[in-house]
């Protein structure tokens, strides 16, 4: 995005102009991101949440660092253990480090849902925009293509693309999971770009002559940023998911490499005398889509007040 | 040549309910450096006048079906709507009714008006800034060049119409259209504004349309002024002869509805409203449209076909079968206070 509506310049207190300086109380200036960050800030599951995605991330970031293991050296003398203080999480059946290989799996699961999400993102905004800015019959076509689209079941059509492409790494994960679900995300542009061109600010911009890539570029998208950020989150952990249902499969990310799915896949067998081995990715996954979506709510709570509902 | 002139405009709405003839037929100059004030309730159409002279009506459902816009001699309704966006802002600039919701809330207001200048002039964007702070300071904020930086949410509503003010300026244009300049504006703030207007103009030898449906505002500002009603002109003089001797039932009954601050208003008599309403615009009566609430109409020609627009002394025309000047002796009884 070409600009960013929020301005950290323009921080701190000042005073209204032509406000009476003699009150003594200066008014805080707000703008629509501060005004979120505190609504945010106030709702507790989504702080909880966030602080709880961030702690995730930062797991997954550090742990494979600082740990001495080697996550794929097998060792059989220490196969089967339960959580110690030498191994956090215990080890799996191969007696590596469920410590290590949580984190490492949570690298990859995390990267492919940020990267499906991104391109989710991309290829929405672009058909959104498009069709909602130019409106008309293109609209009217590119909006029955979607319906049709929408009857597409989504992990199917993963599969089936995994399928044709033949290969599976990070980066065929990530096409298989956004080919079937940016509909929705196009949609929301859609209807966010049609509302914002009905604006007085974008017909002024067209009384002074601006041309269509300005009044789309400068005008059109930068507005949108709120409810993309919202979309980010309630895409995120639908793809991380489906990524993690594809691995336990056994389509997605295969062994020695871990992933959470694949991990939970490969737990499974021992679910009865072992289940820590199942119940770390479970919990990591579950976790991180359930933190997702608390901050999803919190940001739409945030980032547009009359949807709350109070 | 007048500097622009508008000739038999008629801009249709096609809907599904049916065509609505929004401006049905209207023609009228507005020459170079004067003001024309355009006057009439609302939906009567003078803002969709104004959209159609700077091709900004909504297409579809709307469409000039008729009629051209000549802007220095140049049909502006013929023009692709790429030569168009080189007219608008240069040429002819407009300001609208809601300063609050005019400028976009997330660029700064420097950056708002330099885009405008740097989008017909190619200059540097150093140049453009000082232009920009210049507007400013002619449109009169005070503190221009710290204040280039600011959003638009930190002005109030009145200086925001002055940014938008700016930024019609910021070209130079020779015609400049002002949609319900002051409607969303404090009383206070408003007769500054319409002030700074009429400076304007004159500094910059521009050309004005004020659309309003306040009286008050034209009454100074304007020159000549022209009064709406269901989509056509009724009246058209100088702003002196209209205020003077209004000819139309309808004008004589805007007028009455006006509080009076002297004279004979100070006799605390009630404002007199206008009952009923407009008609509606889709399949309007082939009869006068101001007929079924003329205290005038009685059972003659005007309830059977529209009169026609005619010159009842020079510069004054009137779409009336019942001028004022020509009923003097069949006069109604003055309204009496309900």
């Amino acid at each position: 995005m070409a600009v960013s509506p929020t301005d950290v310049r323009e921080e701190g207190i000042a005073v209204e102009p032509g406000a009476a300086p003699s009150s003594g109380v200066p008014i805080r200036q707000t703008n629509l991101w501060k005004d979120a960050w505190r609504r945010y800030i106030r709702n507790r599951a989504a702080v909880i949440a966030g602080v709880g995605f961030l702690l995730i991330l930062l797991y997954c970031l550090l742990a494979p660092i600082l740990s001495p293991y080697d996550p794929t050296f097998v060792d059989y003398s220490i196969a089967k253990q339960d959580p110690s203080l030498h191994h956090l999480f215990g080890t799996d059946k191969f007696g590596r480090d469920l410590f290590e290989r949580t984190a490492l799996g949570g690298r990859v699961s995390i990267l492919i849902g940020f990267g499906a999400t991104l391109a989710i993102l991309a290829i929405g905004v672009v058909y959104g925009a498009i069709s909602g800015f130019v409106g008309g019959r293109l609209d009217n076509g590119l909006m029955r293509f979607l319906d049709a689209l929408y009857g597409l079941p989504y992990l199917p059509f993963a599969i089936i693309t995994l399928a044709i492409i033949g290969r599976t790494n990070m980066w065929t994960m990530m096409i298989a999971l956004s080919i079937a679900s940016w509909f929705t995300t196009a949609r929301i542009v859609r209807g966010q770009v049609i509302s914002l061109k009905e604006n007085d600010y974008v017909r002024a911009a067209k009384a002074v002559g601006a041309r269509w890539y300005r009044i789309l570029f400068r005008h059109l998208l930068p507005n949108t940023l709120g409810v993309l950020i919202i979309a980010i989150f309630l895409e995120l952990p639908a793809v991380i998911l489906g990524e993690a249902f594809l691995s336990f499969i056994g389509l997605g990310i295969s062994p020695p490499d871990p992933s959470w799915g694949a991990m939970a896949q490969e737990g499974r067998g021992t679910y009865r005398t072992h289940p820590i081995e199942i119940v770390v990715p479970s919990v990591a996954i579950a976790s991180l889509v359930m933190c997702a979506n608390f901050i999803a709510d919190g940001l739409r709570d945030a980032l547009d007040p009359r949807s709350r509902k109070n | 040549m007048a500097l622009l002139e508008v000739n038999d405009l008629r801009t249709h709405f096609f809907t599904r309910e049916g065509v609505v003839q929004a401006v049905d037929g209207i023609s009228f100059a507005v020459e170079k450096g004067k003001t024309l004030g355009i006057v009439g309730e609302s939906g009567c159409g003078k803002s969709v006048t104004a959209l159609s002279i700077m091709g900004l009506i909504p297409k579809p459902p709307a469409r000039i079906v008729s009629g051209e816009v000549l802007f220095e001699g140049q049909d502006l309704t013929k023009l692709s709507e790429h030569k168009l966006e080189d007219v608008r802002g240069r040429e002819i600039a407009m300001i609208f009714q809601d300063p609050m919701t005019s400028l976009n809330p997330t660029l700064t207001i420097g950056t708002q008006i330099t885009e405008t200048i740097r989008r017909h002039y190619d200059v540097p964007q150093q140049q453009a800034n000082k232009k920009a702070i210049e507007l400013l300071e002619e449109v009169r904020i005070p503190r221009a060049s710290e204040r280039l930086k600011d959003y638009p949410h930190r002005f109030s509503g009145g200086m925001r119409q002055r940014v938008m003010i700016a930024i019609a300026l910021s070209c130079d244009p020779k015609l400049l259209i002002a949609d319900e300049p002051t409607t969303a504006l404090d009383v206070t703030v408003q007769a500054s504004v319409l002030d700074l207007l009429d400076d304007l103009r004159t500094e910059h030898e521009m050309a004005m349309i004020i659309i309003t449906h306040d009286l008050g505002v034209v009454a100074e500002a304007s020159d000549d002024i022209l009064v709406m009603y269901a989509g056509q002109i009724v009246e058209q003089a100088s702003t002196l002869d209209l205020f003077d001797h209004p000819e139309h039932p309808y004008t004589e009954a805007l007028l009455g509805a006006l509080p009076q601050l002297e004279g004979e208003g100070i006799r605390q008599r009630r404002l007199v409203a206008i009952p009923g309403r407009p008609p509606d615009l889709i399949d309007p009566p082939a009869a006068c449209r101001f007929a079924p609430r003329c205290r005038y109409a009685g059972n003659d020609s005007c309830t059977q076909q529209m009169p026609e627009l005619r010159e009842i002394r020079k510069g004054h025309w009137v779409r009336s079968a019942h001028p004022a000047s020509e009923r003097a002796g069949k006069r109604a009884p003055e309204a009496t206070p309900a």
